[in-house]
Protein backbone atom coordinates (compact mmCIF):
# COMPACT_ATOMS: atom_id res chain seq x y z
CA UNK A 1 0.00 0.00 0.00
CA UNK A 2 1.31 3.45 -0.87
CA UNK A 3 1.68 5.95 1.92
CA UNK A 4 1.95 9.71 2.33
CA UNK A 5 5.11 9.69 4.43
CA UNK A 6 5.38 13.41 4.95
CA UNK A 7 3.97 16.79 4.02
CA UNK A 8 5.61 20.15 3.66
CA UNK A 9 4.26 23.64 3.08
CA UNK A 10 6.17 26.73 2.04
CA UNK A 11 5.78 30.19 0.62
CA UNK A 12 6.79 30.64 -3.00
CA UNK A 13 7.56 34.33 -3.20
CA UNK A 14 9.79 35.11 -6.18
CA UNK A 15 11.98 37.09 -3.78
CA UNK A 16 13.03 33.91 -1.95
CA UNK A 17 15.21 32.95 -4.91
CA UNK A 18 15.12 36.08 -7.07
CA UNK A 19 16.33 38.69 -4.60
CA UNK A 20 17.09 36.98 -1.28
CA UNK A 21 19.69 39.61 -0.39
CA UNK A 22 17.06 42.33 -0.01
CA UNK A 23 15.63 40.70 3.12
CA UNK A 24 16.93 41.37 6.60
CA UNK A 25 19.93 38.97 6.85
CA UNK A 26 18.57 37.37 10.01
CA UNK A 27 15.21 36.68 8.38
CA UNK A 28 16.84 35.35 5.23
CA UNK A 29 19.00 32.99 7.25
CA UNK A 30 16.01 31.74 9.23
CA UNK A 31 14.03 30.97 6.09
CA UNK A 32 16.92 29.41 4.20
CA UNK A 33 17.85 27.29 7.22
CA UNK A 34 14.26 26.08 7.41
CA UNK A 35 14.26 25.24 3.70
CA UNK A 36 17.48 23.30 4.29
CA UNK A 37 15.92 21.35 7.13
CA UNK A 38 12.85 20.58 5.00
CA UNK A 39 15.13 19.40 2.18
CA UNK A 40 17.03 17.16 4.63
CA UNK A 41 13.79 15.61 5.87
CA UNK A 42 12.49 15.03 2.35
CA UNK A 43 15.68 13.22 1.41
CA UNK A 44 15.50 11.18 4.59
CA UNK A 45 11.93 10.19 3.75
CA UNK A 46 13.18 8.79 0.41
CA UNK A 47 10.04 9.60 -1.56
CA UNK A 48 9.28 7.74 -4.76
CA UNK A 49 7.20 10.72 -5.90
CA UNK A 50 6.12 14.16 -4.76
CA UNK A 51 2.55 15.38 -5.09
CA UNK A 52 3.04 19.12 -5.41
CA UNK A 53 0.00 21.29 -4.77
CA UNK A 54 -0.03 24.96 -5.67
CA UNK A 55 -1.89 27.68 -7.50
CA UNK A 56 -0.74 29.02 -10.82
CA UNK A 57 -0.66 32.70 -11.67
CA UNK A 58 -2.39 32.76 -15.05
CA UNK A 59 0.64 31.04 -16.55
CA UNK A 60 -1.45 28.27 -18.09
CA UNK A 61 -5.07 28.82 -17.17
CA UNK A 62 -7.14 31.91 -17.90
CA UNK A 63 -10.75 32.97 -18.03
CA UNK A 64 -11.40 30.64 -20.94
CA UNK A 65 -10.93 27.82 -18.45
CA UNK A 66 -10.15 28.37 -14.78
CA UNK A 67 -10.53 25.06 -12.92
CA UNK A 68 -11.08 24.91 -9.17
CA UNK A 69 -8.83 21.83 -9.10
CA UNK A 70 -6.65 20.34 -11.82
CA UNK A 71 -4.48 17.23 -11.73
CA UNK A 72 -1.56 16.90 -14.14
CA UNK A 73 -0.55 13.56 -15.58
CA UNK A 74 2.48 14.49 -17.64
CA UNK A 75 5.90 12.87 -17.59
CA UNK A 76 7.73 16.20 -17.57
CA UNK A 77 7.05 19.89 -16.99
CA UNK A 78 8.87 22.98 -18.19
CA UNK A 79 9.79 25.53 -15.58
CA UNK A 80 10.12 28.42 -15.33
CA UNK A 81 7.74 29.01 -18.21
CA UNK A 82 9.94 31.59 -19.99
CA UNK A 83 13.58 32.62 -20.03
CA UNK A 84 12.48 36.00 -18.65
CA UNK A 85 10.81 34.39 -15.67
CA UNK A 86 13.85 32.15 -15.16
CA UNK A 87 15.99 35.26 -14.87
CA UNK A 88 13.43 37.02 -12.66
CA UNK A 89 13.25 34.24 -10.08
CA UNK A 90 16.83 33.05 -10.60
CA UNK A 91 15.93 29.46 -11.37
CA UNK A 92 17.51 27.81 -14.45
CA UNK A 93 14.89 26.80 -16.98
CA UNK A 94 14.67 23.02 -17.22
CA UNK A 95 12.35 20.05 -17.41
CA UNK A 96 11.05 18.70 -14.12
CA UNK A 97 10.31 14.97 -14.08
CA UNK A 98 6.71 13.86 -13.68
CA UNK A 99 5.06 10.66 -12.56
CA UNK A 100 2.21 10.61 -15.04
CA UNK A 101 0.99 7.21 -13.98
CA UNK A 102 0.48 8.27 -10.36
CA UNK A 103 -1.15 11.47 -11.56
CA UNK A 104 -3.55 9.48 -13.71
CA UNK A 105 -4.36 7.21 -10.78
CA UNK A 106 -5.14 10.16 -8.50
CA UNK A 107 -7.27 11.73 -11.22
CA UNK A 108 -9.29 8.56 -11.75
CA UNK A 109 -9.57 8.00 -7.99
CA UNK A 110 -10.89 11.55 -7.59
CA UNK A 111 -13.65 11.01 -10.12
CA UNK A 112 -14.92 7.97 -8.25
CA UNK A 113 -14.69 9.74 -4.90
CA UNK A 114 -16.90 12.77 -5.36
CA UNK A 115 -14.30 15.12 -6.87
CA UNK A 116 -14.29 16.38 -10.44
CA UNK A 117 -10.91 17.96 -11.15
CA UNK A 118 -9.76 19.07 -14.56
CA UNK A 119 -7.37 16.74 -16.36
CA UNK A 120 -4.07 18.16 -17.63
CA UNK A 121 -2.30 15.52 -19.68
CA UNK A 122 0.47 17.85 -20.86
CA UNK A 123 1.54 21.38 -21.59
CA UNK A 124 1.52 22.54 -17.99
CA UNK A 125 4.40 24.91 -17.31
CA UNK A 126 5.56 26.07 -13.91
CA UNK A 127 5.97 29.60 -12.63
CA UNK A 128 7.18 30.57 -9.17
CA UNK A 129 4.53 28.23 -7.74
CA UNK A 130 6.81 25.21 -7.91
CA UNK A 131 10.13 26.56 -9.23
CA UNK A 132 10.90 28.73 -6.20
CA UNK A 133 10.34 26.19 -3.41
CA UNK A 134 11.74 23.26 -5.40
CA UNK A 135 15.00 25.13 -5.91
CA UNK A 136 15.45 24.70 -2.16
CA UNK A 137 13.59 21.44 -1.56
CA UNK A 138 14.78 19.42 -4.56
CA UNK A 139 17.56 21.41 -6.24
CA UNK A 140 18.54 18.57 -8.57
CA UNK A 141 14.94 17.83 -9.60
CA UNK A 142 15.43 14.18 -8.73
CA UNK A 143 11.91 13.41 -7.50
CA UNK A 144 9.11 12.86 -10.05
CA UNK A 145 6.18 15.16 -9.52
CA UNK A 146 2.43 15.01 -9.69
CA UNK A 147 1.45 18.68 -9.91
CA UNK A 148 -1.99 19.63 -8.65
CA UNK A 149 -3.30 23.13 -9.23
CA UNK A 150 -6.07 24.72 -7.26
CA UNK A 151 -7.59 28.11 -7.88
CA UNK A 152 -6.24 30.66 -5.44
CA UNK A 153 -6.09 33.58 -7.84
CA UNK A 154 -9.65 34.57 -8.63
CA UNK A 155 -12.94 34.42 -6.73
CA UNK A 156 -14.91 32.38 -6.13
CA UNK A 157 -12.30 30.06 -4.73
CA UNK A 158 -12.83 26.50 -3.54
CA UNK A 159 -13.71 26.54 0.15
CA UNK A 160 -11.14 25.77 2.81
CA UNK A 161 -13.13 22.67 3.70
CA UNK A 162 -13.15 21.52 0.11
CA UNK A 163 -9.39 21.98 -0.11
CA UNK A 164 -8.83 19.99 3.08
CA UNK A 165 -11.14 17.24 1.84
CA UNK A 166 -9.34 17.24 -1.52
CA UNK A 167 -6.09 16.64 0.35
CA UNK A 168 -7.66 13.76 2.23
CA UNK A 169 -8.79 12.32 -1.08
CA UNK A 170 -5.20 12.51 -2.35
CA UNK A 171 -4.05 10.54 0.69
CA UNK A 172 -6.67 7.87 0.09
CA UNK A 173 -5.71 7.72 -3.58
CA UNK A 174 -2.06 7.14 -2.68
CA UNK A 175 -3.11 4.39 -0.28
CA UNK A 176 -5.29 2.76 -2.94
CA UNK A 177 -2.33 1.85 -5.15
CA UNK A 178 0.81 -0.19 -4.61
CA UNK A 179 3.21 0.93 -7.29
CA UNK A 180 4.43 4.13 -5.65
CA UNK A 181 5.15 3.32 -2.06
CA UNK A 182 6.45 6.51 -0.53
CA UNK A 183 4.84 9.84 -1.38
CA UNK A 184 5.63 13.29 -0.06
CA UNK A 185 3.07 16.06 -0.45
CA UNK A 186 4.13 19.68 -0.78
CA UNK A 187 1.80 22.67 -0.68
CA UNK A 188 3.14 26.06 -1.75
CA UNK A 189 1.83 29.60 -1.49
CA UNK A 190 0.98 32.38 0.97
CA UNK A 191 1.09 33.48 3.61
CA UNK A 192 -0.29 37.03 3.67
CA UNK A 193 0.47 39.14 0.61
CA UNK A 194 -1.07 41.38 -1.98
CA UNK A 195 -0.33 41.13 -5.71
CA UNK A 196 -0.99 44.04 -8.04
CA UNK A 197 -2.85 45.93 -5.31
CA UNK A 198 -2.00 49.10 -3.39
CA UNK A 199 -1.21 47.12 -0.22
CA UNK A 200 1.58 45.19 -1.97
CA UNK A 201 4.62 45.00 0.28
CA UNK A 202 2.67 44.86 3.52
CA UNK A 203 2.31 41.75 5.65
CA UNK A 204 -0.60 40.82 7.91
CA UNK A 205 1.38 39.22 10.70
CA UNK A 206 -1.68 38.72 12.89
CA UNK A 207 -3.34 36.60 10.20
CA UNK A 208 -0.13 34.70 9.54
CA UNK A 209 0.47 33.81 13.18
CA UNK A 210 -3.14 32.75 13.64
CA UNK A 211 -2.90 30.56 10.54
CA UNK A 212 0.33 29.03 11.84
CA UNK A 213 -1.32 28.27 15.19
CA UNK A 214 -4.14 26.50 13.41
CA UNK A 215 -1.88 24.50 11.10
CA UNK A 216 0.26 23.50 14.09
CA UNK A 217 -2.80 22.44 16.08
CA UNK A 218 -3.53 19.61 13.68
CA UNK A 219 -7.23 20.21 14.37
CA UNK A 220 -9.00 19.93 11.01
CA UNK A 221 -11.95 22.02 12.15
CA UNK A 222 -9.71 25.02 12.84
CA UNK A 223 -8.28 24.76 9.36
CA UNK A 224 -11.47 24.02 7.47
CA UNK A 225 -13.61 26.82 8.84
CA UNK A 226 -11.82 29.75 7.19
CA UNK A 227 -14.19 31.98 5.25
CA UNK A 228 -13.08 33.72 2.06
CA UNK A 229 -13.52 37.05 3.87
CA UNK A 230 -11.15 36.03 6.66
CA UNK A 231 -8.48 35.08 4.14
CA UNK A 232 -9.11 38.20 2.07
CA UNK A 233 -8.01 40.32 5.04
CA UNK A 234 -4.51 39.02 4.39
CA UNK A 235 -4.51 39.90 0.70
CA UNK A 236 -5.43 38.38 -2.63
CA UNK A 237 -2.24 36.31 -2.46
CA UNK A 238 -3.23 34.85 0.90
CA UNK A 239 -5.83 32.74 -0.87
CA UNK A 240 -2.90 30.50 -1.73
CA UNK A 241 -3.05 29.14 1.84
CA UNK A 242 -5.58 26.71 0.40
CA UNK A 243 -2.53 24.77 -0.80
CA UNK A 244 -1.35 24.42 2.82
CA UNK A 245 -4.85 23.37 3.82
CA UNK A 246 -4.89 20.69 1.11
CA UNK A 247 -1.46 19.47 2.27
CA UNK A 248 -2.81 19.32 5.82
CA UNK A 249 -5.65 17.14 4.60
CA UNK A 250 -3.18 14.91 2.79
CA UNK A 251 -1.10 14.20 5.90
CA UNK A 252 -3.80 14.44 8.59
CA UNK A 253 -1.27 15.49 11.21
CA UNK A 254 -0.04 18.71 12.85
CA UNK A 255 2.58 20.75 11.05
CA UNK A 256 5.71 22.04 12.68
CA UNK A 257 6.45 25.53 11.39
CA UNK A 258 10.23 25.55 10.92
CA UNK A 259 10.35 29.30 10.31
CA UNK A 260 8.06 32.25 9.90
CA UNK A 261 9.22 35.72 9.05
CA UNK A 262 7.28 38.74 7.82
CA UNK A 263 9.43 39.84 4.87
CA UNK A 264 8.09 42.98 3.16
CA UNK A 265 11.07 42.92 0.78
CA UNK A 266 9.77 39.59 -0.55
CA UNK A 267 6.21 40.94 -0.35
CA UNK A 268 5.02 38.05 1.84
CA UNK A 269 4.68 36.56 5.23
CA UNK A 270 7.17 33.79 4.52
CA UNK A 271 7.06 30.39 6.17
CA UNK A 272 8.31 26.82 5.87
CA UNK A 273 6.50 23.96 7.61
CA UNK A 274 6.82 20.21 7.87
CA UNK A 275 4.63 17.35 9.02
CA UNK A 276 6.76 14.25 9.30
CA UNK A 277 5.15 12.18 12.02
CA UNK A 278 6.90 8.97 11.01
CA UNK A 279 10.38 10.34 10.74
CA UNK A 280 12.96 9.52 13.37
CA UNK A 281 14.59 12.87 13.93
CA UNK B 1 -15.33 41.46 -18.61
CA UNK B 2 -14.25 38.40 -20.57
CA UNK B 3 -12.96 40.47 -23.47
CA UNK B 4 -10.91 42.65 -21.11
CA UNK B 5 -9.53 39.67 -19.24
CA UNK B 6 -8.69 37.95 -22.50
CA UNK B 7 -6.82 41.03 -23.72
CA UNK B 8 -4.89 41.38 -20.45
CA UNK B 9 -3.93 37.69 -20.56
CA UNK B 10 -3.05 37.70 -24.24
CA UNK B 11 -0.80 40.74 -23.84
CA UNK B 12 0.91 39.06 -20.91
CA UNK B 13 1.54 35.92 -22.95
CA UNK B 14 2.31 37.44 -26.36
CA UNK B 15 5.05 40.04 -26.63
CA UNK B 16 4.17 40.69 -30.29
CA UNK B 17 0.62 41.58 -29.28
CA UNK B 18 2.03 43.83 -26.57
CA UNK B 19 4.08 45.67 -29.21
CA UNK B 20 1.09 45.97 -31.51
CA UNK B 21 -1.07 47.20 -28.64
CA UNK B 22 1.37 50.01 -27.97
CA UNK B 23 1.51 50.98 -31.66
CA UNK B 24 -2.11 50.42 -32.69
CA UNK B 25 -4.11 50.58 -29.48
CA UNK B 26 -7.53 51.35 -30.96
CA UNK B 27 -7.28 48.60 -33.55
CA UNK B 28 -6.44 46.01 -30.91
CA UNK B 29 -9.24 47.23 -28.65
CA UNK B 30 -11.63 46.87 -31.58
CA UNK B 31 -10.48 43.31 -32.17
CA UNK B 32 -11.29 42.45 -28.55
CA UNK B 33 -14.60 44.30 -28.67
CA UNK B 34 -13.78 46.56 -25.75
CA UNK B 35 -16.09 49.49 -25.17
CA UNK B 36 -17.00 51.90 -22.38
CA UNK B 37 -14.95 52.05 -19.17
CA UNK B 38 -12.69 49.14 -19.99
CA UNK B 39 -11.83 50.62 -23.40
CA UNK B 40 -11.12 54.02 -21.91
CA UNK B 41 -9.00 52.51 -19.15
CA UNK B 42 -6.91 50.55 -21.64
CA UNK B 43 -6.55 53.54 -23.95
CA UNK B 44 -5.03 55.58 -21.13
CA UNK B 45 -3.44 52.64 -19.26
CA UNK B 46 -5.44 53.68 -16.22
CA UNK B 47 -4.69 50.68 -14.02
CA UNK B 48 -6.55 52.09 -11.06
CA UNK B 49 -9.68 52.26 -13.19
CA UNK B 50 -9.19 48.65 -14.28
CA UNK B 51 -9.20 47.67 -10.61
CA UNK B 52 -12.34 49.69 -9.99
CA UNK B 53 -14.25 47.96 -12.75
CA UNK B 54 -13.35 44.57 -11.34
CA UNK B 55 -10.52 43.22 -13.47
CA UNK B 56 -8.31 40.62 -11.82
CA UNK B 57 -5.32 42.31 -10.07
CA UNK B 58 -2.86 39.64 -11.19
CA UNK B 59 -3.78 40.15 -14.83
CA UNK B 60 -3.69 43.95 -14.60
CA UNK B 61 -0.25 43.84 -13.00
CA UNK B 62 1.23 41.25 -15.38
CA UNK B 63 -0.15 43.11 -18.40
CA UNK B 64 1.37 46.36 -17.13
CA UNK B 65 4.77 44.72 -16.81
CA UNK B 66 4.54 43.32 -20.33
CA UNK B 67 3.71 46.82 -21.59
CA UNK B 68 7.03 47.96 -20.09
CA UNK B 69 5.43 49.81 -17.20
CA UNK B 70 7.91 49.58 -14.34
CA UNK B 71 6.85 48.01 -11.06
CA UNK B 72 7.39 51.25 -9.18
CA UNK B 73 5.38 53.24 -11.71
CA UNK B 74 2.58 50.70 -11.59
CA UNK B 75 2.28 50.77 -7.83
CA UNK B 76 2.64 54.54 -7.72
CA UNK B 77 -0.27 54.85 -10.11
CA UNK B 78 -2.66 52.50 -8.32
CA UNK B 79 -1.78 54.00 -4.94
CA UNK B 80 -2.02 57.63 -5.94
CA UNK B 81 -4.07 57.55 -9.11
CA UNK B 82 -1.24 58.92 -11.23
CA UNK B 83 -1.10 57.93 -14.87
Amino acid sequence: MGKVVGAFATSHSPGVTGWPERADPRKREAIETAFGEARRRIDELKPDAIVAISVEHFTNFNFSNLPAFAIATGDSYLGPVTAEMAEFINVPQHEYPGNGKLGRHIYEFALTNEFDPALVEGGLAFDENFCVPLKHLDPDSKYPLVPIILNGVNPPWPTAKRCYDFGEMVRHAVEAQNEVQRVVVIGTGGLSHWVGLPESGTVNEEFDRDFIARIESGDPEQIKNYSPQEIDAAGNGAHEVRTWIAAAGAIGAPFEVLAYEPVPEWLTGTAVAAATPGLNL
Amino acid sequence: MYGLHKLLWDIRKDSELAKRFRAQTSEVLNEYGLEGDSRQAMLTLDFKKLHEIGANPYLIYFCALQLQVGRESYYEQIREGKN
